[in-house]
């Protein structure tokens, strides 16, 4: 009978958590179509986090681009060439490659570096009491905190993972010529006629809604720190579970709604 | 007070800086969130307030890097951006321990008198000696 229990309250505490959340993105959606929110302090956040986000991880996210991607595109070519598949390198290149695993080492490498970092700024502004410093000269938190960082993220992980199939589409061009002695115009047809638009479009969405996720849950998360220090890495750790929980889910919600 | 809550400006231990934003964007962000006030007129705006007392080298620094003058004086020009604001001074004394007496918190205020409305300071009884009191 306890491990029954056991199972409801776990079950329980976990779909009111999900429904928690859920209505917090709704609220922050809410939020983010409302023209009042786009103030100057707002607008001056949201320019600064793009700027740490997507500007500041530029030189290591193209170097970490160019040598994974490159080593990815290598590797694939290589097995279909000996599986004689060689015909079918667009459509993996454009399904497989561009379409999937763009956003998801995107998303792994700005929720490394970015959510992780969110959920602690968060924390920590909630342990100093800098959120009631906003609150008390009345000073919105979603608005001014939440909905700068949430579109910075949706901004950024577009953007990034955009910039992450470009360099995987040039290092095909140089692979494609090592292994399958193709030339750049044949290679450029291939791409082409192998690109899918509703591919692109439920990528760009799903870039999107990894963008949402990955920085409003290290901010919810964040935001429950007590007054306590010792609440920090509490807080953090979950959060980041949390993200990475997310994370899975968008990717299979995705790719079931490939399937149909 | 409850008709003039939104004139409240505190100054106080307990509303500290916010610590990712340097000193200018902490005094400036009351006017660009409440009066949409473009960044680069709040920045020059601030920047002359900070000149007035003295304090323009502190514009890029943050909360940790300052000393306890100096981040009366923020805390100050930060309440100071409310509109007609009232300014509420919470324990000076708690602010800046070191203080003999109350004369710089007075020189400080009279440099910028024309910022607020009126000025409040709060603090126990047994802190009067510190105000010439007896």
């Amino acid at each position: 009978m306890d491990l029954l229990e056991n199972i409801g309250r776990m079950g329980r505490k976990t779909a009111m958590s999900f429904i928690e959340t859920i209505s917090f993105a709704g609220m922050v959606i809410f939020r983010m179509f409302q023209p009042r929110t786009y103030n100057s302090a707002m607008r001056t956040v949201l320019i600064n986090q793009i700027y740490f986000t997507s500007v500041q991880i530029l030189p290591v996210f193209i170097f970490v681009s160019i040598v994974l991607g490159s080593f990815l595109i290598g590797i694939v070519f290589q097995l279909l060439k000996q599986m004689g598949l060689t015909g079918y390198f667009g459509n993996v290149l454009m399904g497989l490659i561009v379409a999937e695993l763009s956003p998801f080492f995107t998303v792994l490498f700005i929720t490394l570096r970015s959510a992780s970092a969110i959920n602690t700024e968060m924390a920590v502004m909630k342990v100093n009491g800098e959120i009631k410093t906003l609150e008390i000269f009345r000073i919105d938190v979603i608005n001014y905190l939440l909905v700068p960082r949430i579109i910075n993220g949706i901004i950024s992980l577009v953007l990034l993972s955009s910039l992450f199939s470009i360099v995987l589409m040039f290092s095909g061009i140089l692979f494609s010529w090592i292994i399958f002695d193709i030339s750049v115009d044949v290679y450029s047809n291939i791409l082409l006629s192998s690109a899918n638009f509703s591919d692109m479009v439920i990528s760009l969405i799903k870039c999107a809604v990894f963008g949402f996720f990955i920085t409003l849950i290290p901010i919810r998360f964040g935001l429950r720190a007590s007054r306590e220090f010792t609440s920090i890495p509490i807080v953090v750790s979950s959060g980041m579970v949390n993200v990475f929980t997310a994370i899975i889910i968008i990717e299979v919600l995705s790719l079931i709604t490939k399937l149909f | 007070m409850e008709t003039n809550r939104h004139q409240a400006a505190p100054v106080s231990i307990d509303v500290p800086l916010i610590s990712n934003q340097e000193v200018w964007m902490n005094i400036a962000l009351i006017k660009q969130y409440h009066e949409n006030m473009p960044r680069l007129q709040a920045q020059n705006m601030v920047l002359n307030a900070l000149q007035r007392l003295d304090l323009v080298h502190i514009a890029y620094k943050r909360n940790p890097s300052l000393t306890n003058e100096e981040r009366f004086c923020v805390f100050l020009l930060r309440a100071c951006m409310v509109k007609d604001a009232i300014v509420m001074i919470d324990r000076p004394f708690k602010i800046i321990p070191h203080l003999q007496d109350i004369d710089f918190i007075f020189q400080t205020l009279k440099k910028i008198d024309d910022f607020y409305l009126t000025c409040h300071i709060y603090d126990y009884q047994w802190m009067a000696g510190k105000y010439g009191e007896k």
